[in-house]
């Protein structure tokens, strides 16, 4: 009924519309308000309409530049230009005056291309000319779209809240256990990195992710994060599945550097597509970038040294060290420290102090000077003589500072150029600063023969060196140094083949490795027993992980054909796993922030360290057997197939029995002894051998 | 114990062999006498003179009475085992490659290399006889290879012959029928060597391809494979253990541009049926040609390209390794 009624009220509905339709009329209505506007209608037209920006795509706005009289402006066109050339040719330049004409502090620059504008953009923003101006650059187009920005502040809507990944969740592995990551070339261009957990028995894979660098991956100092390079910039990576974390786009950035607290990330890449160099330094978590610094293409790849807190990083110029605040990244007291003739210089690790060295120059001694930052004092001076080189070697505690100096008995100047000095009768000597006693003592150990490698104990009093080569090999070196004493000779290692030494990261142990041939040698220097000596055939790579219980070695396609593996180690040098992995590149220890426990709760673990060590003990003994069941169960399996395939064959082995016995002329030979009455004994003599005494 | 060094050749072995009893040792190398010497002390019994070129093959029949030599000088030559001389030579259109008496000894086979314009074949004889009549008189039957060259082979009873071939594959053949029974492509890289286990139940094959096999003689289906880093020239399995015995190492020709430490020379045992390795034993300074156990388990012998034979008398712990 229902529908039946629904039907027929439609039918009326029709109807009614039939008989209501309006007749229709042309003509506005008096109150008609056109609400059409141009946009609606010509839309398409409008926007080739041309307009007052059109050919300014090319134009750039300079803001920031100084104001200056009429007659120093040459020379301030001559800056600008020198500047803004090197993004593309430029047309024309326009610098408005005011009525003394003085430029007003801000330039036209007309380039060929859209493309070079947007790249002087790019490059020249936020650019320091100098003490007090900070260039600031703009397309000019964009000025439109700075016109119409509401004069009225409308506060930003609350933005939802998302929780950040966990980036700390590698350190609350219950059984501490250490990651590492492997590099892997499998052939695609991009690498592909492994990320593994050092647990026991067994290493586990964690994750696998593949196309993952273009060429290396680098591990934030405190392991927070990873770095991963692309052609477009890097990425850091991080949390318990590796996600990415934050991009920082830099052109072909080849190299980074982390601050040591990890709010800073610093890459090294090119300026431009084209190529030029350029370092930026941004902030981690925002992934802002901080400030950019056109580099020369020549300097060395790292430039930046932080300072242990991240208060200060510093870069070394020419007889100057710029040392920049990281609130702002403006010098310190807006100037550099002028050092005539610096030659190198070195952060504390642990101090706001900074080490230098001033090279020789005539009558003047060559010196290595501790400073004080921020007050810029002066706090130690060594003076030097007959310096040719030297080298400055922080303690990782912040203990000791040694220095390694090259001196010469004899110089000659030879060639034509001044420059070129022969230096004759060299020896070295060490100059160890004691940090933490008063006014600094400095001691000295002299060397005769060269020095091949030096090494702090990062934990401990102990140094160690490589000196000498011989045909015997070189020989290894540990001295100490002690509190109120003089640095003495500990124990002479001779004929030794290492070429590199690796501590451990704990002290205490170290290896001494020969990266060339593959053979490491675990000393422990409390009684400098060598422990064990392992072989890694080849193997140039020699990490320690950072609680210094295990060490990896590594042979990466880079260096030979195949045999790419790398070895896992014991501290004691018991080899723990070896790894044959085609087209293995690197492996890298995730490191590990400094304990959070105070010097006497570490103590008192160590005082106490007998009363847990059963209770590891037993843990580490569950899971070995645990791993051999497995391992017994797999073996029982392929045991019991294979004694089902074997029943069968020894059955038809019997039943051949008979042809067998028939083709060798009734001899059974099945058993050497089967055939008794054939057997012939014989008796072989043997000369051991002849000796001749006279009496 | 320290192992015992036959050297007695100037060249590179090319092939080791162990009697039944095992108290002779036979060795083959590139220069052109093949030795034989006594297993037990090492001492050297005497050598198989005529000759021209690398031998390349060598086998004794299980009376120790007959042996025969393969050579690059194309020819094989039958020796009388106790006096040294040669007592026939049958001359081939190329290089003897590898040479078996079958079972009974009644029959030997033997396959020539492709080259010179030859195919590769395989060809059996009759040597009931062991005189000169040998020289002129025509094979049983001839086998051409169709697939790839013979390298390395064994006879299987008296009927069938397993073939290991330079591209990998392996195949069985019925010598009285003259046809392939069966075939299988299992390696990648050509088969240095093949050895029977004891009860000829099975096989086991050294490739290039850096593994060793163990298969089925019937179905020729693969059981077991043994994996190493490098090529391998020979394997054998123990008559007493379920072990397996590997001997191989860097190419010769690579030799030059390695130490001997990367080179793996080693010979390396691994349990027959779990494919764990668990011993390596250093020795030889370039890569082993060929190895074999002792027919009674407990000493075996490896020669190289070093041109040393070294018999090694297994240790006390060796015999007490229990796998659980």
């Amino acid at each position: 009924m229902a529908r039946k009624r629904n039907e027929e009220y439609k039918g009326d509905n029709e109807d009614e519309e039939f008989e209501e339709e309006p007749v229709e009329e042309f003509e506005d209505p008096d109150d008609f308000v056109d609400d059409v506007n141009d946009e609606e209608l010509l839309g398409d037209l409008l926007k080739k309409k041309p307009c007052e920006t059109d050919g300014m795509e090319n134009v750039i706005v300079v803001d920031e530049i100084p104001k200056v009289e009429p007659a120093r402006q040459e020379k301030l066109e001559n800056v600008i230009k020198k500047l803004f050339t090197t993004c593309g040719e430029i047309v024309n330049v326009y610098y408005p005056k005011d009525d003394n004409g003085y430029t007003k502090g801000y330039c036209y620059i007309e380039y060929k291309s859209p493309a070079q504008a947007e790249e002087a953009v790019k490059v020249y923003s936020n650019y320091r000319l100098d003490k007090t101006h900070t260039l600031l650059v703009n397309i000019f187009t964009d000025f439109q779209k700075y016109e119409s920005i509401p004069v009225e502040w409308v506060p930003p809507t609350a933005q939802p809240y998302t929780p950040t990944v966990d980036l700390y969740s590698f350190l609350t592995e219950p059984d501490a256990y250490d990651q590492y990551c492997v590099v892997v070339d499998n052939g695609s261009s991009p690498s592909q990195v492994q990320f593994w957990q050092n647990s026991l028995p067994d290493p586990t894979e964690l994750h696998r992710k593949d196309k993952f660098t273009e060429q290396t991956v680098k591990w934030s100092p405190l392991g927070t994060y990873i770095v991963a390079f692309h052609k477009q910039g890097v990425a850091i990576w991080g949390g318990p599945q590796f996600q990415r974390i934050n991009k920082f786009p830099h052109i072909g950035t080849t190299h980074v550097e982390f601050s040591p607290k990890e709010n800073f990330i610093v890459t090294y890449g090119l300026a431009t597509a084209s190529g030029g160099s350029k370092v930026i330094i941004w902030d981690i978590r925002t992934g802002l970038e901080k400030r950019s610094f056109v580099a020369d293409p020549l300097a060395p790849t790292s430039i930046f040294r932080w300072s242990h807190d991240d208060k200060y990083v510093a870069s070394m110029g020419d007889g100057a060290i710029h040392i920049y605040e990281t609130d702002t990244f403006f010098l310190l007291e807006k100037k550099s420290v002028k050092i005539p003739g610096i030659r190198g210089f070195a952060w504390s690790p642990t101090d706001n102090i900074i080490a230098y060295w001033v090279a020789e120059q005539t009558d003047v001694p060559a010196k290595v000077t501790l400073m004080d930052i921020p007050k810029k004092r002066e706090i130690r001076m060594k003076n030097l003589f007959n310096v040719a080189d030297c080298k400055l070697h922080w303690q990782k505690c912040g203990d000791y500072l040694g220095v390694k100096v090259d001196r010469f008995s004899k110089s000659k100047k030879g060639g034509l150029k001044d420059q070129d000095v022969k230096f004759l009768g060299m020896f070295y000597n060490f100059e160890i600063f004691h940090m933490r006693e008063k006014d600094i003592p400095v001691d000295s150990v002299e060397i005769k023969e060269p020095i091949a490698a030096f090494s702090w104990e990062p934990v401990g009093d102990k140094f160690a060196i490589i000196h000498g080569e011989g045909a015997g090999g070189s020989n290894v070196s540990f001295f100490e140094a002690k509190k109120g004493q003089k640095v003495s000779l500990v124990k002479k290692m001779e004929r030794k083949s290492a070429t590199h030494l690796f501590w451990s990261p704990r002290g205490g142990f170290i290896v001494l490795a020969n990266c060339t041939q593959g053979v490491f040698e675990f000393v422990d220097t409390s009684d400098f027993t060598i422990m064990n000596t392992g072989d890694h055939h080849g193997a140039f790579q020699c990490e320690w992980d950072p609680t210094g219980r295990y060490i990896a070695t590594g042979l990466g396609a880079h260096k030979v054909k195949d045999d790419h593996s790398y070895y896992l180690w014991s501290f004691q040098g018991r080899l723990l796993r070896r790894n044959n992995l085609k087209n293995f590149l690197q492996l890298f220890w995730r490191p590990r922030p400094q304990t959070l426990l105070a010097d006497a709760q570490q103590k008192e673990i160590k005082k106490n360290l007998k009363k847990y060590y059963p209770q590891f003990e037993t843990k580490d003994r569950l899971r070995q057997t645990r791993a051999s069941k497995e391992l017994l169960e797999k073996r029982a399996k392929l045991r019991e197939e294979f004694l089902d395939y074997r029943q069968k064959r020894i059955q038809d082995y019997e039943s051949l029995r008979i042809k067998r016995i028939e083709l060798r002329n009734n001899v059974d030979t099945d058993t050497l002894e089967a055939d008794k009455d054939n057997l012939e004994e014989e008796i072989v003599e043997c000369l051991v051998k002849e000796e001749t005494t006279f009496v | 114990m320290r192992p015992l060094m036959l050297q007695g050749h100037e060249r590179s072995i090319t092939q080791i062999l162990y009697n039944r009893e095992g108290d002779l040792l036979f060795s083959s190398s590139k220069d052109n006498r093949p030795n034989v010497w006594f297993s037990i002390n090492g001492e050297r019994l005497g050598s198989y003179n005529g000759h021209q070129g690398a031998i390349w093959c060598i086998d004794v029949d299980w009376t120790s009475t007959k042996f025969m030599s393969g050579s690059g000088d194309m020819t094989l030559k039958l020796w009388s085992v106790e006096t040294g001389k040669s007592v026939a030579t049958i001359e081939t259109k190329s290089s003897v490659r590898c040479c078996n008496f079958s079972f009974s000894g009644n029959q030997a086979a033997y396959s020539t290399d492709r080259a010179m314009g030859q195919e590769c074949e395989l060809s059996i004889i009759d040597v009931r006889t062991m005189d000169s009549s040998l020289n002129d008189a025509s094979p049983i039957s001839k086998i051409p290879m169709i697939h790839s060259k013979i390298t390395s082979m064994k006879w299987f009873l008296d009927d069938t012959i397993i073939t290991g071939h330079e591209n990998g594959l392996i195949a069985s053949y019925d010598i009285r029928m003259g046809r392939e029974i069966n075939s299988i492509k299992e390696h990648t890289h050509v088969i240095q060597d093949l050895q029977l286990s004891k009860d000829m139940t099975m096989f086991v094959t050294a490739s290039k391809d850096a593994t060793a096999k163990l298969f089925d003689v019937d179905t020729l289906t693969c059981l077991k494979t043994y994996k190493t880093e490098r090529p391998v020239n020979s394997a054998a399995i123990s008559p007493i253990y379920e072990h397996v015995a590997l001997g191989g190492g860097q190419e010769a020709m690579d030799v030059t541009t390695t130490s001997t430490r990367a080179g793996k020379f080693d010979s390396r045992f691994y349990h027959l049926v779990y494919e764990e390795e668990f011993a390596r034993l250093k020795g030889h300074f370039g890569p082993i040609n060929s190895l074999q156990f002792h027919p009674d388990g407990k000493s075996f012998a490896s020669g190289g390209e070093d041109g040393f034979v070294r018999i090694q008398v297994f240790d006390q712990s060796y015999h007490e390794l229990v796998f659980e």
